[in-house]
């Protein structure tokens, strides 16, 4: 661990040396013109500060002729004498203005604030606008992610959407948070994963497994790319805007759009931040003097001596130690750092953009362990003189460092050692067993000498290329090439483990690799006829992953120097490796008709092809249809309703389907035992399962009030998932605990999402802009035949959402034995299934976020607002037994009220597990989060001139930096357990600057 | 509507091209890591690799591996053997006490790990049965060998847990709702399973211990029909058992559980766990080693070891004691843990000594009390004790006890036998009379809760 507070410094020191910077520099303008030439129109474009404008697309109107403005806001262009000149820019109003034989054009563009409506929509195989749109999409921009310290891009969605759920999966840098669009609908939990496209290529969604402390939940796929690379992030949710995504639509989809030059003008950009992240909360825990207290009064109440083999704590170990092992494990601060840099250029037909970042972020646990990840992206468009002939292309590689290895993991059970546990380490420096031992445990730094590293390549690209064969047809071919590639190796000394397991020196090597391919020609193809538009597209897609992963151990080094090479090694054992292919191929078409651009009927439909179901189930058809009526374009409403600048109502009804499942589930088939020689089988197959299918029912509201300056819309959905697809868990006289079928369950989600924006104020000096999501959703088992005779029996009740726990009713304590009582419901005497009658629903009630946007003058605030309704469980008040426990257990001490007889009897133990298996474990787990913060200060434009800087700024960022909770727990967030924990409060500051 | 010809034309073609490219794309190989159960019984060869795979799993499998989940270390505490140096680790505190929760995970390994087993038999014997390309000489011996594991494993289901469900396919979905079938039914099944697998297996192949033939087939028959009151069978398989030469009552303590020791008729090799040791399961886990002895967890009970006379070898070579945690463990595997290759010791399951104990009991129960006695001296002298003298005016009753008493010490903490010889005999009543936490339904292991969540059609034990 390095100094808590080396970064803070960092942190002040930007900000302090930022201010003398401005101070010190007086401000200058400096403005020339051109002289005039003739025939020739140039001029100067400048936004309503008087800033100039670089990269501005100047147009010939109804030609293929233009330029762009350079580095000081100027054009030079050829027009004609009576034709118009067209200035477009992003987040600018386009303007045209007509040459009349001037030479000089100046011009300034106005921002585009108010256009919410004519913002373009990545729709993925089509854009189309928030206007016109008939389905349900979200959309992130670049400026409420860039500056967030986070490793994966899915995390700094985190409140920003609604409908859309995010749970980190830990606390560790590059684990894989869960994502769910509408809820859960498949009763798999690896069958929820939304469909996952970067630039049109759609890459695996589940988490890489590794064998560091990141453990189950997994490395996050989208890790490698640059939080910063990212213009756009989409997220399509209902029948309409799925269903051309077919199969793999069910669950959502999330496209990333990554920047290109054309969007951003010639220009360098660069950005530096770092910062730091602790752990924003602590459990209340006894201390030594407490807990001993407890445990004395546990042996008391029981009338039992305490001794050597039944109270370590109390007669072996130092009744005066202490150890707060909360501190000890994750008491310490994770750093951040972050630098970045692109450079963006090209001309009127080829735009390009480079860049590269580095990130790096430690942990808050013992020991170094970091983070790292470097990227490099290349993007280039390019078309032809004539516009016919389009090209894009897009590289981005990222590499990932990880060396988060030490120990298996931190779990509850190490927090809750007894205070007075003995030191980790002997005298000599080595890991202390004895006296760990004796008491009957582990000593929790087990691994401590491991070492390891993860080295992740990663690389993604994209080429599109479309052709205007006719007037009104293109014919369009996007190839995706993506590869992945980790190489984990883990050196585990023999001296890390207790010698009992008489582990010789090993390493464990694990490498995976992910690759895929994609084409997908397209037809597109445009007409009108009459007030009736029609745009078409027809395509097929053809996709093939290849995931193969090698794993093998070295064994018996003779030194721990030499550990990893396998020269050294004794013998190579466990060694496995295993390559899947996937293959999937589709044809599809989306018929979009408008009349009069007021009436929208968009037809979509797809047939799919899994190679992951057996040859009697491979192909299977998709389809929606989507509406929508601008109904402020009739007259009669616009006239009768003149406040509404916008109104719209739309709706989409639609299936989607779902494959993800493990490949080759339907083979019958045998493996090769650990042991040598020999084969197995190693599940249960059904020749016969096939997709889950989804079928999605949306109505919206769409509203504009005040010419656009609040804007709301309001969707209903109701999806239904059924044909569920499931690891069926079956009894283990089978021979195994599940196997891969069709259900006959169907799972509804429903639900009301709103989200509102509003521009709260307008001036020359202060904006503010608040825009607020808001999510109820209503999850359940709507029918499920035969419950009763399935192994589900037990888990899901008809009629309640699929995140249930059954628990036992809670009586109190009983008078006579001071001990959690719970209710024998059919009072055969004994506690099992049949007795957990409470239905505890563990789902979101409803969610939301509010996000402020503020400036003035040169400062801009930016803060964002979480909200979650849900409950929780709690535990640890098992007052009496050797683990430390919450310091409500206290009052036990002298009231028998709400906390059970101290006691150390294994009847009292039983008496508790079976009292948080009851609803009084139960506790509100809502909460309330200030998830992000980030204050900025613009460099004034005329200093910026001086240093020819195009852009400059300093922010300071916060995430996570205060939660109102009454949840116990750690992390109300993560409220299944009381020591998990996921959102670390973290501080960053840092400059940009664009020139 | 109209299109120009120009355009229907593209999209038709283009439309066409791609919907027949669909079809066959789709089709991909299996995987280089997978072979499909039809090919595996295609040939000999990959046939007796799935039957090395079930030896192999043998040593992962938790009912069978000899680790603390398994049918040797659980059924020792529970028969009185064992106890665990330290109360902390209440799963296996439960088995010693005889407060086994439904819940308890060490039960669900057990019960999970043994129909893991038995699909792989049934999975196995499936697949020969539909075969066509192996020769029937072949199919007989590995219809055997699969046939006797499937018995093996469903003696001791129906001996911990009473009824419970006999699954003889592959069919989950015929399965996963089985009902518990009487213990009788379960026995029939085990029988004739082992009869058949003594009809077609071969009688070679005695070098080699890991592997069934037909006496250990004997062997195992034997000990079902003692279980079963079937005196005169048992004593007629373990007669043959005896008599065959390759099978040697050891003179050297030391010697009987070493790899392919003479005196086992059946073994299981550490080889099958896959990983750098070498070691068995039991050896780890009950030799207390003298630097690490913070480490141990069991130990054997003191009443047990007081039974045992000085002169007693097995006391002495089997038995070994630790001084600074005052305990006695087992000691009849001697390393702790290892890595040399190959193997020097083999998980015991099946060995001659039981033969002669099982010999005896028969013999006894048909009142031939000269035939009992001499199997009874053989074991004695063996262990270095003197021959029961005064024999004519033994009555049964006392011999009986002796048998017992012998059975005790000759096969202790190898396969739960002491826990199931209370249990067929009555005698725990004696044991645990005093005890307050004792019940008679201690007697049978409940169903897993885990599994009767899965299946509503499997009924509890009484008692839990």
């Amino acid at each position: 661990m390095k100094n808590n507070y080396s970064r803070l410094k960092w942190v002040a020191l930007i900000i302090l040396g930022g201010i003398l910077f401005f101070l010190s520099k007086a401000a200058q303008a400096a403005t020339t013109t051109l002289p005039l030439q003739e025939q020739e129109v140039s001029g100067l474009v400048e936004d309503k500060n008087g800033l100039p404008i670089p990269g501005v697309t100047v147009k010939v109107k109804n030609t293929n002729r233009g330029t762009v403005t350079n580095l000081d806001g100027e054009y030079n262009i050829t027009a004609p004498a009576k034709g118009i000149l067209v200035f477009s820019y992003i987040g600018f109003r386009t303007v045209e203005i007509a040459v009349e034989n001037n030479a000089e054009i100046n011009v300034q563009l106005e921002e585009d604030v108010a256009s919410l409506g004519e913002v373009k929509i990545n729709a993925g195989y089509y854009t189309t606008t928030e206007r016109e749109q008939t389905g349900n999409i979200s959309k992130v921009t670049a400026e409420e992610i860039e500056l967030q310290p986070v490793v994966s891009p899915i995390q700094a969605l985190q409140g920003r959407m609604a409908g859309v759920e995010i749970t980190p999966g830990g606390s560790n840098p590059g684990t894989a948070s869960t994502i769910r669009i509408r809820g859960t609908n498949s009763l798999r939990e690896e069958g929820n994963y939304p469909l996952y496209i970067i630039d049109g290529v759609p890459i695996n969604s589940t988490p890489v497994e590794t064998n560091s402390i990141i453990g189950t939940a997994g490395i996050d796929p989208l890790n490698n790319l640059n939080v910063s690379n990212i213009e756009s992030i989409e997220v399509l949710k209902d029948a309409d805007a799925t269903a051309i995504y077919g199969s793999r639509g069910a669950n959502g989809v999330v496209l990333i759009t990554t920047k290109t030059g054309k969007q951003r003008g010639t220009g360098l950009e660069a950005r530096f931040y770092t910062g730091v992240a602790t752990v924003p909360n602590r459990l209340d825990l006894l201390n030594t003097e407490e807990y001993l207290e407890v445990r004395r009064a546990a042996f008391e109440n029981d009338g039992v001596e305490p001794t050597a083999q039944n109270a370590y704590d109390l007669v072996t170990w130092d009744q005066d130690r202490y150890t707060d092992w909360q501190d000890f494990f994750y008491g310490g601060t994770a750093e951040t750092t972050n630098a970045n840099i692109s450079f963006s250029g090209g001309s009127d037909k080829t735009f390009f953009r480079l860049g590269g970042s580095y990130f790096s972020q430690g942990t808050v646990y013992p020991g170094d362990n970091t983070y790292n990840k470097i990227t490099g992206n290349f993007n280039l468009d390019h078309s032809s003189e004539d516009e016919k002939l389009k090209l894009n292309f897009s590289a981005n590689y990222g590499v990932d460092i990880n060396d988060l290895f030490w120990s298996n993991s931190i779990s509850s059970s190490t927090v809750l050692l007894p205070p007075n546990a003995p030191d980790l380490f002997t005298e000599d420096g080595s890991l202390n067993w004895e006296e760990w031992a004796v008491a009957d445990l582990e000593n929790p730094l087990a691994g401590y000498y491991n070492r390891g590293r993860t080295e992740t390549n990663n690389l993604l690209s994209n080429l599109g290329l479309s052709y205007q064969i006719l007037n009104n047809l293109q014919v369009r071919l996007n190839a995706g090439y993506t590869y992945y590639e980790s190489q984990e190796l883990m050196k585990r000394p023999g001296r890390s483990y207790n010698p009992s397991a008489g582990e010789p020196n090993n390493s464990f090597h694990l490498n995976s690799h992910r690759k895929s391919w994609i084409l997908e020609p397209q037809l597109i193809f445009n007409d009108n006829f009459g007030d009736v538009n029609l745009d078409a597209i027809i395509g097929g897609t053809f996709q093939e992953n290849t995931n193969s992963q090698v794993r093998y151990q070295g064994s018996g080094y003779v030194t721990e120097s030499l550990i990893g090479n396998l020269d050294a090694a004794e013998r190579v054992i466990n060694a496995s490796s295993q390559t899947n292919q996937y293959r999937y191929a589709a044809v599809f078409a989306r018929i979009g008709t408008n009349w009069k651009r007021k009436i929208f009927i968009n037809f979509t439909g797809r047939r799919d092809g899994s190679s992951r179901f057996g040859p009697e189930n491979r192909f299977a058809n998709f389809g929606a249809i989507g509406a929508a009526w601008i109904f402020t374009e009739e007259e009669l409403i616009k006239n009768a309703l003149s406040f509404l600048s916008f109104g719209k109502l739309r709706g989409s009804y639609g299936s989607t389907g779902n494959d993800q499942i493990g490949d080759y589930g339907y083979l019958d088939s045998y493996e090769a035992t650990p042991g040598p020689g020999g084969l197995y089988p190693v599940s249960l197959a059904n020749p016969s399962f096939s997709w889950e299918v989804n079928k999605k029912l949306e109505a919206a509201l769409e509203l504009g009030i005040f010419k656009d300056k609040l804007n709301l819309g309001i969707s209903w959905y109701r999806n239904r998932s059924s044909n569920q697809l499931v690891g069926y868990p079956l009894p283990a006289i089978t021979g195994f605990n599940t196997v891969q079928a069709n259900l006959p369950a169907t799972v509804e989600n429903s639900g009301w999402e709103v989200e509102i924006s509003s521009l709260n104020f307008n001036s020359d000096d202060f904006r503010w802009q608040t825009s607020l999501n808001f999510s109820i959703p209503k999850n359940s088992l709507v029918s499920y035949p035969e419950i009763e005779q399935s192994s589900y029996a037990n888990t899901y009740r008809i009629g309640h959402p699929v995140n249930i726990s059954l628990l036992y009713r809670y009586e109190g304590i009983d008078p006579e034995t001071g001990l959690y009582q719970i209710a024998d419901i059919n009072g055969d005497g004994s506690f099992d299934y049949e007795d957990r009658v409470v239905i505890q629903d563990l789902t979101r009630e409803y969610y939301g976020g509010i996000n402020n946007n503020l400036s003035f003058k040169n400062f801009s605030l930016q803060f964002l607002l979480q909200y979650v309704k849900h409950e929780g469980m709690v535990s640890f008040f098992n007052a009496g037994r050797p683990t430390n426990q919450r310091d409500v257990v206290l009052d036990a001490l002298n009231s028998n009220e709400d906390y059970q007889r101290i006691s150390q009897l294994p009847a009292t133990n039983q008496a508790y597990n079976n009292a948080i298996n009851s609803n009084l474990a139960i506790q509100d787990a809502s909460f309330l989060r200030l998830k992000t913060f980030s204050l900025g200060y613009n460099l004034p434009g005329s200093l910026l001139q001086s240093f020819g800087l195009r852009d400059g700024k300093i922010f300071l960022t916060g995430q996570n930096l205060f939660t109102i909770s009454p949840y116990e727990g750690l992390d109300p967030e993560l409220s299944y357990s009381s020591t998990s924990f996921g959102n670390l409060r973290t501080v960053t500051a840092g400059l940009q600057f664009n020139f | 509507m109209f299109i120009k010809k120009r355009i229907k034309q593209i999209i038709v073609v283009f439309l066409a091209s791609i919907l027949i490219a669909c079809e066959d794309f789709v089709e991909v190989d299996a995987p280089d890591y997978k072979i499909i159960r039809d090919d595996v019984f295609s040939s000999e060869e990959t046939a007796k690799s799935a039957m090395t795979g079930i030896y192999n799993e043998l040593f992962r499998s938790s009912f069978s591996n000899g680790t603390q989940y398994s049918v040797t270390v659980l059924g020792a505490l529970s028969g009185n053997l064992l106890k665990n140096i330290r109360e902390t680790n209440l799963t296996r505190m439960e088995f010693q006490q005889h407060e086994i929760t439904p819940e308890n995970t060490s039960n669900l390994f057990l019960w999970t790990s043994a129909y893991n087993m038995i699909y792989m038999t049934n999975a196995f014997l499936e697949g020969l049965q539909s075969s066509e390309k192996i020769s029937s000489e072949v199919k007989n011996q590995l219809q055997g060998e699969a046939k006797f594991v499937r018995a093996f494993t469903y003696f001791y289901l129906v001996n911990l847990y009473g009824d419970v469900p006999l699954v003889l396919t592959t069919d989950y979905e015929q399965n996963e709702l089985a009902s518990r079938t009487y213990s009788e039914e379960i026995y029939t099944q085990i029988i004739l399973d082992l009869e058949d697998a003594i009809e077609v297996l071969t009688s070679e192949n005695q070098d080699i211990r890991t592997k069934v033939n037909r006496y250990t087939a004997m062997a195992l028959l034997a000990r079902v029909h003692l279980y079963n009151q079937q005196w005169q069978k048992a004593e007629e398989l373990s007669s043959q058992v005896i008599s065959n030469n390759s099978y040697i009552l050891l003179e050297e303590l030391n010697d009987v559980f070493l790899a392919n020791s003479q005196e086992a008729i059946w073994q299981i090799s550490p080889v099958g766990s896959g990983a750098a040791t070498t070691h068995t399961n039991e050896g780890n886990f009950f030799i207390i080693d003298p630097v690490f002895s913070f480490l141990a967890s069991v130990k054997l009970d003191e009443n047990f070891i007081e039974n045992f006379s000085e002169e007693d070898l097995r006391l002495s070579t089997w038995i070994s004691y630790n001084e600074s945690l005052n305990a006695y463990f087992p000691f009849k595997y001697k390393i702790w843990n290892s890595n040399e290759q190959p193997s020097t010791e083999y998980s015991m399951v099946l060995r001659l000594a039981e033969q002669f104990l099982i010999r005896a009991e028969a013999r006894l129960m048909q009142d031939n009390f000269t035939g009992a006695i001499e199997d009874i001296n053989t074991i004695r002298n063996r262990a270095g004790l003197a021959p029961l003298s005064n024999t004519d005016n033994l009555e049964t009753e006392v011999l009986l006890d002796e048998l017992m008493e012998q059975r005790s010490k000759e096969i202790f903490t190898e396969w739960g036998h002491r826990w199931l010889d209370l249990k067929r005999t009555g005698r725990y009543e004696h044991i645990w009379e005093n005890n307050p936490l004792w019940e008679e339904t201690d007697l049978r292991y409940p169903i897993p809760a885990d599994e009767r969540i899965k299946n509503p059609n499997l009924t509890q034990n009484p008692g839990y």
